[in-house]
């Protein structure tokens, strides 16, 4: 953890939750306040006041499945994006190394809900995409972006010490690059993707304007219909910071293993 | 001192803004869902346009109050009439039992019905129980919404515009739309992009009022409204209005 602290490594955090950490005390003792507070709140909206509650909770479980659906199917798709488009961005070859470059740049200059709508609607004239893979398609082309320049600069972050050795024991640079270089990039690259994967959670909500039943969708049609915004909103924002707190956690804890085992 | 001269501006002031929004006012502000042709819609000059618009305005004249619009998206509408952000939503709104329970409505002004939209290749759909284990798609939070969730084995999908229910039943996404009748007609008969992909199926399969809603309570401006509604209605200045927008 605290390696990657270091001036040198020039990674951005996102706008994620933030992972706690050990030896973060405040942070730990807000994340629990947080998680168990809000699960508290749920469980108090459900049983202490259930005709309001009630029926929001019993509304939206499908929509919390769709959610996360869209968002594994989607980070799952954007590190396999990431990772190529990021050894391409650092890629001697200059036509692999341009079109990857090219490609975060456009990517990363067009807003997410932008891209959403041109997937959705504008590529749905020519090809007929189903509505919740084509959500999943543009989310990870889009996180795909910053997924490669989490991947470079995880790279680069390895001394080039490394790669010179292993190529001075007589490995091949692809070689090297899988058993050596990537590897320990992976350590190093862990809690930005992570980041990015609480940001993508968070970003899923964007998709509700496709018409793809998410938890967003449900609680909007819910609260369009019974005018109950205040409620159902309060139900949703819950929920939401429930299942981010969570998996920052899972992240964090995921992290110690990874270091544990140096 | 000086706090009870405050106390008493801020009484005056409270004073005032009750009486502003419950006297008749002078200027009243409206907001509408401009997605809804040829109800409520943006023309190429940016500016609200359509029946309801038309229709407000000769209302307005008639009691005496000046209109000023506020385009806002539908599956918030309610909510800004809640935290006072407008004082009335004329935006094709049906008077329903659910929304009566939470809003004041004037009179219904027109009336219309939910309408069926197929692809012109479905020969064989006739009615919302035929596109059985399909994908039916509505506004959301629109009667139409209602209807198709009434119909067992049905798959509702809501879109934030009726427009874009369109555009994906274009890309063969969905089976079938569920709108207002003369939404429909727009979309389905006039508009050049789908006129010779859709058709509408058999007539209108519900009776409803359009109502113009305000907040629970504020009874003078329904009244208000509600004779400027008659006077429009004796002088058949409704049916001058609907000839120019609906066909």
């Amino acid at each position: 953890m605290n390696e990657i602290n270091q001036p040198h490594t020039p990674i951005a955090v996102g706008d994620g939750a933030a992972i706690p950490h050990k030896s973060d005390a405040g942070l730990f003792t807000a994340w629990r306040i947080a998680f168990f507070g809000s699960i508290i709140l749920c469980l108090f909206l459900a049983f202490g006041r259930p005709d309001q509650y009630m029926a929001i909770f019993k509304f939206i479980p499908d929509g919390i499945v769709i959610t996360f659906k869209v968002t594994l199917g989607a980070i799952m798709l954007a590190i396999v994006f990431g990772l190529i488009a990021g050894l391409g961005r650092i890629s001697s070859n200059r036509l692999i190394n341009g079109t990857a470059s090219l490609y975060v740049e456009v990517i990363r200059g067009i807003p997410l809900l932008v891209q959403l709508f041109y997937i959705y609607y504008a590529l749905g004239r020519f090809v007929k995409i189903p509505d919740m893979f084509s959500a999943i398609i543009a989310m990870a082309f889009c996180y795909g972006a910053y997924m490669a320049e989490i991947f470079r600069a995880g790279i680069q972050s390895i001394p080039k010490g490394q790669m010179e050795a292993a190529l001075s024991l007589g490995m091949s640079r692809q070689q090297a690059m899988r058993q050596v270089i990537l590897p320990q990039a992976f350590k190093v690259v862990l809690p930005p993707i992570g980041n990015g994967f609480i940001a993508l959670l968070k970003d899923s909500s964007l998709v509700s304007i496709l018409a793809v039943s998410d938890l967003l969708r449900r609680g909007r049609e819910y609260a369009s219909e019974t005018f109950n915004y205040f409620e159902t909103y309060t139900v949703i924002a819950l929920i939401y910071l429930i299942m981010t707190l969570f998996f920052s956690k899972l992240i964090s804890i995921m992290e110690e293993r990874l270091n544990d085992g140096r | 001192m000086k706090i009870f001269r405050s106390l008493s501006v801020a009484a005056l002031l409270v004073a005032t803004i009750t009486a502003t929004a419950f006297a008749a006012p002078k200027s009243i502000k409206v907001a509408t869902d401009a997605t809804w042709p040829p109800m409520e819609m943006v023309d190429a000059n940016k500016q609200i346009v359509g029946y309801d618009i038309d229709f407000l305005n000769a209302v307005a004249k008639e009691a005496g109050v000046t209109v000023e619009f506020k385009n806002t998206a539908w599956d918030g509408i309610f909510a800004g009439l809640d935290s006072g952000q407008y004082d009335a939503i004329i935006s094709s709104v049906t008077i329903t039992d659910e929304r009566k329970a939470k809003y004041d409505f004037t009179d219904a002004y027109t009336s219309i019905g939910q309408i069926l939209v197929v692809p012109k290749t479905d020969k064989a759909t006739k009615t919302i129980a035929d596109l059985k284990g399909k994908k039916i798609g509505s506004q959301i939070g629109t009667t139409g919404t209602m209807e198709v969730k009434k119909v067992a084995g049905v798959e509702s999908k809501t879109y934030d515009e009726v427009g874009l229910a369109f555009e994906d039943m274009a890309a063969g996404r969905i089976s079938g739309v569920v709108c207002d009748e003369p939404v429909a007609a727009h979309f389905a008969l006039q508009k050049k992009e789908y006129k010779d992909k859709f058709k509408i199926v058999g007539k209108s399969f519900t009776k409803e009022g359009y109502g113009i809603v305000v907040k629970k309570g504020n009874k003078d401006l329904v009244a208000l409204l509600n004779k400027g509604i008659k006077a429009v209605k004796t002088k058949k200045l409704d049916t001058k209005i609907h000839d120019k927008w609906v066909k």
